[in-house]
C-alpha cells in the first residue's frame, strides 16, 4: 500500500490567491507579515523591530499566530543550544533565557524490551553547555520580548492563503472562523481578513502549509524530497527525581524504524518523555502513540512514572531531510521561508530551535536591507539565503547530511553507517543518499503479523488516544467543518492505516469506511505527510500546550 | 441571647424546601455559638410550611410582611432582611438564584463582606469558619468570618435538614416598606416537555455501548420511570455519529451536569466526558467492559449487558413509584 | 450612553489547581490567564448598548495586579473606548472590600447610565461584587441577567431561577451582571488588536481596608470515596436499587 496513491493534492486552488480577490472582510497594511509565532517567527520579528528603532524607522510588523495564545502550539524535547538566543540578546546572559536547567548528566541506552544496554554517548549528541527547556515558555518569553519592541502579535488568526501578484506575494488571507460542519456561517462568523505587506516571513513550522504551496507553485525544489518523522510526547510528574538526560535507541521500534526516545528533567520530578519515529517505517500497523506507551512500562522508564501523574500530551513532526531536503532557495519576491518550515533541523543531535532563532535573525535582516533600499524582491531577499549558506546551519547540517538517511536500509546497517559518516566529519560515505518522500515508500499490511497492540488500558501509566487529546488541552468544538481533505479510494486498509497514524484518533476504520473525528487534530501535521492533506482551521482550535 | 437569622425562601406563598437546609445550618452555627435561631420569611402573607420550621430548630418564625413582598423584591427584602438583621450576630441565606442576589445585598447594607456558596461551617473560638467550593470545585477554601454580624450562603443539597426540634413560636410583623426599585413582573414557567440535561436532578447518559440510535428508547424509558425528574444525556461519541443532539451531550465540548444521579450507561468513561459529569453526588455506571476507565469514578458499578440491565433497572425504579 | 464595565483576570477554566507555598492560593506556575468569560458578556453587552445609543463611551475597569492590563487590552481590543487599573497586591478574598474600592472609582469617574459586570468570577465564584457596588452607589440592580430589553429608561431582565425564568424590571441608571445567553461576545478584530495598544489606560494604585474575610487555607477536595462493582447482570438490579435508596439516599 502506497500511501501517495490515496492522497489528495495540495489545494493550490485555494492556498494561492490573486491579490483582491473578493471574500475579505477587514484588511490591514504591514511592512512585515510573519506567519507563525513560534522561535523563529518571533526570532524574526524582534531583530526586526530592534534594527528599525536603531535605524530610526518605525516598521509595522504583524505576527499571525493560529493558536490562541503563543506557545499553545508549540511542542519539542527540548534541549536547546543557547547561541542563537545570546546572538539575538547580547546584553542578556544565559540566566535571563527562559530555560530550565543546565544539562548536567545525560545518558544513552540501546533498549530491549526487559532492560537496557549503556552506550557511550555520540559524539553528535553531546549536550553539556546545552539547557533543557520548555519551547511553550521559550515562545511565551519571545513574546513579551516582542510586544515591549512593538511587535503586533495576533493570536488566534491562522494564515489560509498566499496573497500573490504574479509571482509576487504580497500578504496572506487569513482563515474565517464561526463555520458551522456544512461550512455555513452560524451567529458567531467572522470573515477572514487580508494583510498586505511588503515581506511576508513563512514561519509556520514542521510541513508549514503556505510554505509547500509557495515552494510547489514557483517550482522550487529540493535535492531529495523532505522526510518526516512523528514525535509522541508526554509530561509527568514523578515521585523519583530525575537528574539526567536520557535518550535510547532500539526498542520498542521495530528494526526497520528510525527514531528513539528522549526523557529530560524540566525539573527533577517534571519529566518530559517522547519517542521519535520515522514516517518511512514499512509496517502499516505501526502506531507512534502506541509504542509511547509501551515504552513508559519498560523498567527504566516506569521506575519514574509509577505513582507519578500525567500532566500534558502532544505530538508534532519534525522535518528529518537534513541538508539535500532543504529547497534550493528560501526566498523569493516578497517572501522568505524560515526555520522547521525550510528544513532547519539536523536529526542527529535533535536539534532544530537554536537553527529556527537563527533563521529568523538572518531573515530580518535581509528583509531590514531590502526594505530600506526599497525593493524587498526576490534578489535582495536571496541575502537571507546566502547568509544561512554561510553560517553555523549550513556546516552543521552538511556535516550530518547523510546520518538520518542512512537509516533507510535498518537500523544495524544505518548504524554502521552512521558511526563511519560521524567518525570521519562526513567524508566517507558522503555523497548524497537518495530517499523517497515518506508517502511514496511502500507499507506492508500483513495482518497475520501483528504489532503488538496497545498495553492493558487498565495500567495507569497508559492513556488512550482519546484521554490524550484531552491532556492536550484541546477543547475545540464539535461543530467545527472538517480541515481535512481526504483523497480516493480509502479502502478499508487505508482507513486502518490512517487510524494508526495519526496519534490523536482523528481517523477510525467503522465497518470498512473511514470516520474522521476533525475536532481531535492537534495539528501534529502526520495526516499532511502520509494522509488527508491538512488544512488550516478556524483560530484559537487545537491544542493548548503549557510546557511542552 | 444572640441571634442567628436564617433568611427562607417562599414562592408563590409556599415555603421552598431549600428553607429547611437554611434553619439546619442555622442551627448548627447557634448550638455551637450558643445562640437562637429567628427564621425570617418575607411575604406579603405568611407562608405555608412555616409552620413546619420549628422543627428543624427555629426558635421563632418571623415573618416580615408589606404589599409588595408578595414576589421576590430585592430591593425590599434587603433592606427589610438588613433592618432585623441589626444586633445579630449571623445572617444565613441560601444560595439558590434569590440567595445570590439576595446575600450580597444584604452584606453590603450592614457594610461587611460574605462567605458565599458554603459547604461547611463551624464555629472555632467564637468565629465561624466556612468552607467553600472554589475553581469550580477544583479547590475548597477554608475562611474565617470576622465581621458582626457575620453572612454567609449555604448551597443547596448540602446541608441535609436535621430534626431538631424548638418553639418556632410565630410572629407576623408588617413592615412599613415597598418593594423597591427593582420589581418582579412575570415569572415564565419552564417549556413543558424534556428536561434539560443540565437542570434535572437525574441524568440517565448514553455512549456507543447502545449500539444504535433506536435503542436509546430503552433509557427514555428508565428516565421516565424516574416521573419527570430524569433526562437522557449523550457521550460525545454518539453525538458526533449523530445519534442525539449535542444540546443531549455531556462532556468538556459538551454540557457540564451535576445532578444527584448520574447513570452512565454504555459508556467507557473518557476523561472528557468525566469532565462533564464528575461532580455528581452519586453516579452509577453500567458496561460489559470490568475495566472500562468509567467503573473508576463510579460509586456503583454494573458489569454485564446493559440490553438485559436496563430494562430490569426500569422495573425495578417503577416499581418503588 | 455612559457605560461602565468591570472585568477581573482569572486562570483559565482547563487550568490544574495546585495550592502555591503559602498553602492558601493558588500556584500560578504556568497559568493561563483569560478575561472572565461571564465579564466578556459584560464588554460585548456594553458594546451593543453603546452602539444601539450611536454615541457614548464604554469605559472597562479592573481591580488586581499589573498584568491585568493585559486583560484590559483584550476588552479595548474588543472596542471598548478607554481602561482603568486599580492596582493591587493581592485581589482581596472579601468581595465587598473590591466592591468599595470599585465603588469610590466610579463615583468618582460617573455618572454612568449602565454599570455592567459578569454575574461572577470563575475563579472565587463568588457573584457578590456586582450587586455590592449597586448598594455602595445606590443603584437598582438585577444580578445574572439571561436577556436585556431596554426602551427609553426602562430596563426589562431575564434572569434564570429554578425551573423558571424571572422577568424583572428597573429604570435607568442601573448595574446589571451578565450570565451566559445574554449575547455571543465578539472575537476582537485584528485593527481592534492593533487600536487596543494606543487607547487609554490608566494604572492607579489603590489602598484597601482590612476586610472580614481571612483565608485560613486552600486544600484539594476530598478523594471521591472509593466505588464498587455491585455485581453482575440483571441479577444485580435489585441489590443497586437497595443501595440507592439506603446508602446513597437518592431514590
Amino acid at each position: 500500500m502506497k500511501p501517495s496513491r490515496h492522497q489528495a493534492p495540495l489545494p493550490l486552488d485555494r492556498l494561492i490567491l490573486e491579490a483582491g480577490t473578493a471574500g475579505a472582510g477587514d484588511t490591514m497594511e504591514l511592512d512585515v507579515c510573519i506567519v507563525g509565532g513560534g522561535p523563529a517567527g518571533l526570532a524574526c520579528a524582534i531583530e526586526l523591530a530592534r534594527l528599525g528603532k536603531a535605524d530610526g524607522t518605525e516598521l509595522a510588523i504583524g505576527v499571525l499566530e493560529k493558536a490562541e495564545a503563543l506557545g499553545e502550539h508549540n511542542l519539542s524535547g527540548a534541549v536547546v543550544n543557547p547561541r542563537a538566543l545570546r546572538e539575538l540578546f547580547p546584553d542578556l546572559t544565559d540566566a535571563d533565557f527562559p530555560f530550565r536547567r543546565p544539562v548536567d548528566h545525560e545518558a544513552v541506552y540501546l533498549l530491549t524490551s526487559g532492560s537496557q544496554i549503556r552506550l557511550p554517548t555520540p559524539p553528535t549528541m553531546q549536550n553539556h553547555g546545552n539547557y533543557v527547556a520548555s519551547i511553550c515558555e521559550i515562545v511565551r518569553w519571545l513574546g513579551t520580548k516582542a510586544e515591549a519592541l512593538g511587535v503586533n502579535v495576533f493570536t488566534g488568526f491562522p494564515a489560509a492563503s498566499l496573497l500573490v501578484d504574479g509571482r509576487t506575494v504580497t500578504g496572506v488571507r487569513t482563515q474565517a472562523s464561526g463555520l458551522d460542519r456544512d461550512g455555513k456561517p452560524t451567529s458567531s462568523y467572522s470573515a477572514p481578513n487580508d494583510l498586505s505587506a511588503r515581506v511576508t516571513a513563512l514561519a509556520e513550522g514542521t510541513r508549514g502549509t503556505l510554505s509547500q504551496a509557495y515552494l510547489q507553485w514557483q517550482g522550487v525544489g529540493s535535492e531529495n524530497p523532505q522526510i518526516f518523522a512523528l514525535g509522541v510526547k508526554e509530561i509527568w510528574e514523578t515521585r523519583k527525581p530525575l537528574d539526567r538526560i536520557i535518550h535510547t535507541l532500539g526498542w520498542p521500534l521495530p528494526a526497520d524504524a528510525f527514531g528513539g526516545s528522549f526523557c529530560y528533567p524540566l525539573e527533577p520530578n517534571l519529566v518530559a518523555l517522547g519517542i521519535v519515529v520515522g514516517l518511512d517505517y514499512s509496517d502499516a500497523a505501526l502506531d507512534i502513540h502506541v509504542l509511547l506507551q509501551r515504552l513508559k512500562l519498560h523498567p527504566l522508564f516506569r521506575e519514574y512514572l509509577d505513582g507519578g501523574e500525567l500532566v500534558e500530551w502532544g505530538a508534532k513532526t519534525i522535518p528529518e531531510g537534513g541538508y539535500y531536503a532543504l529547497p534550493a532557495r528560501r526566498s523569493g519576491e516578497g517572501v522568505v521561508i524560515l526555520g522547521d518550515a525550510a528544513g532547519f533541523v539536523d536529526v542527529p543531535s535533535l536539534k532544530g530551535i537554536h537553527y529556527a532563532l537563527q533563521s529568523g535573525i538572518y531573515a530580518a535582516r535581509a528583509i531590514f536591507q531590502a526594505l530600506k533600499a526599497g525593493a524587498p524582491t526576490a534578489e535582495r531577499l536571496a541575502a537571507y539565503d546566502r547568509m544561512v549558506d554561510g553560517s553555523y546551519i549550513e556546516k552543521d547540517l552538511k556535516k550530518t547530511r547523510n546520518m538520518r538517511l542512512a537509516f533507510k536500509d535498518g537500523f544495524y546497517v544505518g548504524g554502521v553507517k552512521a558511526g563511519l559518516m560521524t567518525l570521519t566529519g562526513g567524508k566517507l560515505l558522503g555523497g548524497k543518499i537518495a530517499v523517497h518522500a515518506d508517502a511514496d515508500t511502500e507499507r506492508t499490511i500483513t495482518p497475520s503479523v501483528a504489532t503488538p497492540g496497545a498495553p492493558r488500558g487498565s495500567d495507569r501509566l497508559v492513556v488512550s488516544k482519546v484521554d490524550a487529546v484531552f491532556k492536550s488541552g484541546n477543547s475545540t468544538r464539535d461543530t467545527i467543518p472538517s480541515h481535512l481533505i481526504v483523497g480516493t479510494d480509502i479502502t478499508k486498509e487505508v482507513a486502518d492505516f490512517y487510524s494508526h497514524v495519526c496519534p490523536a484518533g482523528v481517523y477510525e476504520q467503522v465497518d470498512g469506511h473511514l470516520r474522521v473525528n476533525a475536532p481531535n487534530c492537534v495539528d501534529c501535521k502526520a495526516t499532511d505527510v502520509l494522509g488527508p492533506r491538512w488544512t488550516p482551521r478556524e483560530g484559537g482550535s487545537g491544542p493548548k500546550y503549557k510546557r511542552m | 441571647m444572640t441571634t442567628i437569622l436564617a433568611v427562607c425562601e417562599q414562592r408563590d406563598g409556599v415555603l421552598r424546601k431549600v428553607s429547611s437546609e437554611v434553619v439546619t445550618g442555622a442551627r448548627r452555627i447557634a448550638d455551637a455559638l450558643g445562640a437562637e435561631v429567628e427564621a425570617l420569611v418575607l411575604g406579603s402573607a405568611p407562608a405555608s410550611g412555616s409552620d413546619l420550621l420549628g422543627s428543624f430548630g427555629a426558635d421563632r418564625v418571623v415573618t416580615l410582611t408589606a404589599d409588595g413582598f408578595g414576589a421576590y423584591a430585592p430591593e425590599g427584602y434587603a433592606k427589610a432582611v438588613a433592618e432585623r438583621a441589626k444586633g445579630a450576630a449571623v445572617v444565613v441565606c441560601a444560595a439558590t438564584a434569590q440567595g445570590k442576589d439576595l446575600a450580597p445585598r444584604i452584606a453590603a447594607r450592614l457594610g461587611t463582606g460574605l462567605a458565599a456558596d458554603v459547604t461547611e461551617v463551624t464555629a472555632e473560638g467564637g468565629a465561624l469558619v466556612a468552607v467553600r467550593p472554589v475553581y469550580a470545585g477544583k479547590a475548597l477554601l477554608r475562611v474565617k468570618l470576622t465581621g458582626q454580624p457575620a453572612v454567609l450562603s449555604l448551597r443547596p443539597n448540602v446541608f441535609t435538614p436535621v430534626q431538631r426540634p424548638k418553639a418556632g413560636a410565630a410572629q407576623t410583623v408588617a413592615v412599613p416598606l415597598s418593594a423597591g426599585r427593582v420589581t418582579v413582573k412575570e415569572i415564565k414557567a419552564a417549556e413543558a416537555g424534556a428536561l434539560d440535561v443540565a437542570e434535572a436532578p437525574i441524568v440517565i447518559s448514553g455512549g456507543r455501548g447502545l449500539k444504535e440510535p433506536a435503542n436509546f428508547k430503552i433509557l427514555e424509558d428508565l428516565a421516565h420511570a424516574f416521573g419527570g425528574r430524569a433526562a437522557v444525556g449523550a457521550s460525545r461519541a454518539v453525538v458526533d455519529a449523530g445519534w442525539r443532539p449535542h444540546a443531549d451531550q455531556v462532556g468538556q465540548t459538551g454540557k457540564t451536569v451535576s445532578p444527584t444521579l448520574y447513570v452512565a450507561v454504555g459508556i467507557s468513561g473518557a476523561i472528557q466526558h468525566l469532565a462533564g459529569m464528575r461532580t455528581s453526588k452519586v453516579i452509577v455506571a453500567i458496561n460489559k467492559d470490568k475495566d472500562a476507565p468509567i467503573f473508576k469514578v463510579a460509586d456503583y458499578g454494573l458489569v454485564g449487558d446493559l440490553f438485559e440491565i436496563v430494562p430490569a433497572l426500569t422495573a425495578a425504579v417503577k416499581s418503588l413509584a | 450612553m455612559k457605560i461602565a464595565v468591570c472585568i477581573k483576570r482569572v486562570p483559565d477554566s482547563e487550568t490544574r489547581v495546585k495550592t502555591a507555598a503559602d498553602g492558601k492560593s493558588l500556584d500560578d506556575a504556568g497559568v493561563k490567564f483569560i478575561l472572565n468569560p461571564y465579564d466578556e458578556f459584560a464588554v460585548e453587552e456594553a458594546l451593543q448598548r453603546k452602539e444601539k445609543a450611536g454615541a457614548g463611551e464604554v469605559v472597562v475597569l479592573a481591580l488586581g495586579g499589573p498584568a491585568g492590563q493585559e486583560t484590559i487590552r483584550t476588552a479595548l481590543a474588543m472596542g471598548a473606548d478607554r481602561g482603568i487599573l486599580l492596582q493591587t497586591d493581592a485581589v482581596p478574598p472579601d468581595a465587598f472590600v473590591t466592591a468599595q474600592a470599585i465603588a469610590a472609582e466610579l463615583k468618582a469617574g460617573g455618572p454612568w447610565d449602565l454599570v455592567f459586570f459578569g454575574k461572577m468570577a470563575i475563579d472565587d465564584y463568588n457573584g457578590a461584587v456586582g450587586p455590592m457596588v449597586a448598594e455602595l452607589l445606590d443603584l437598582p440592580c438585577v444580578t445574572a441577567v439571561s436577556h436585556l430589553a431596554i426602551e427609553g429608561a426602562t430596563v426589562t431582565a431575564d434572569r434564570e431561577i429554578e425551573g423558571a425564568v424571572e422577568v424583572v424590571r428597573c429604570a435607568l441608571p442601573a448595574v446589571l451582571t451578565t450570565d451566559k445567553g445574554i449575547n455571543e461576545p465578539r472575537y476582537p478584530a485584528l485593527k481592534g488588536i492593533m487600536a487596543a495598544k494606543k487607547k487609554p489606560l490608566d494604572v492607579k494604585a489603590v489602598a484597601l481596608a482590612a476586610g472580614v474575610i481571612e483565608v485560613l487555607e486552600m486544600t484539594p477536595p476530598p478523594a471521591r470515596k472509593e466505588g464498587k462493582i455491585v455485581g453482575e447482570g440483571a441479577t444485580a438490579v435489585p441489590e443497586l436499587v437497595r443501595l440507592l435508596r439506603e446508602e446513597a439516599k437518592v431514590l
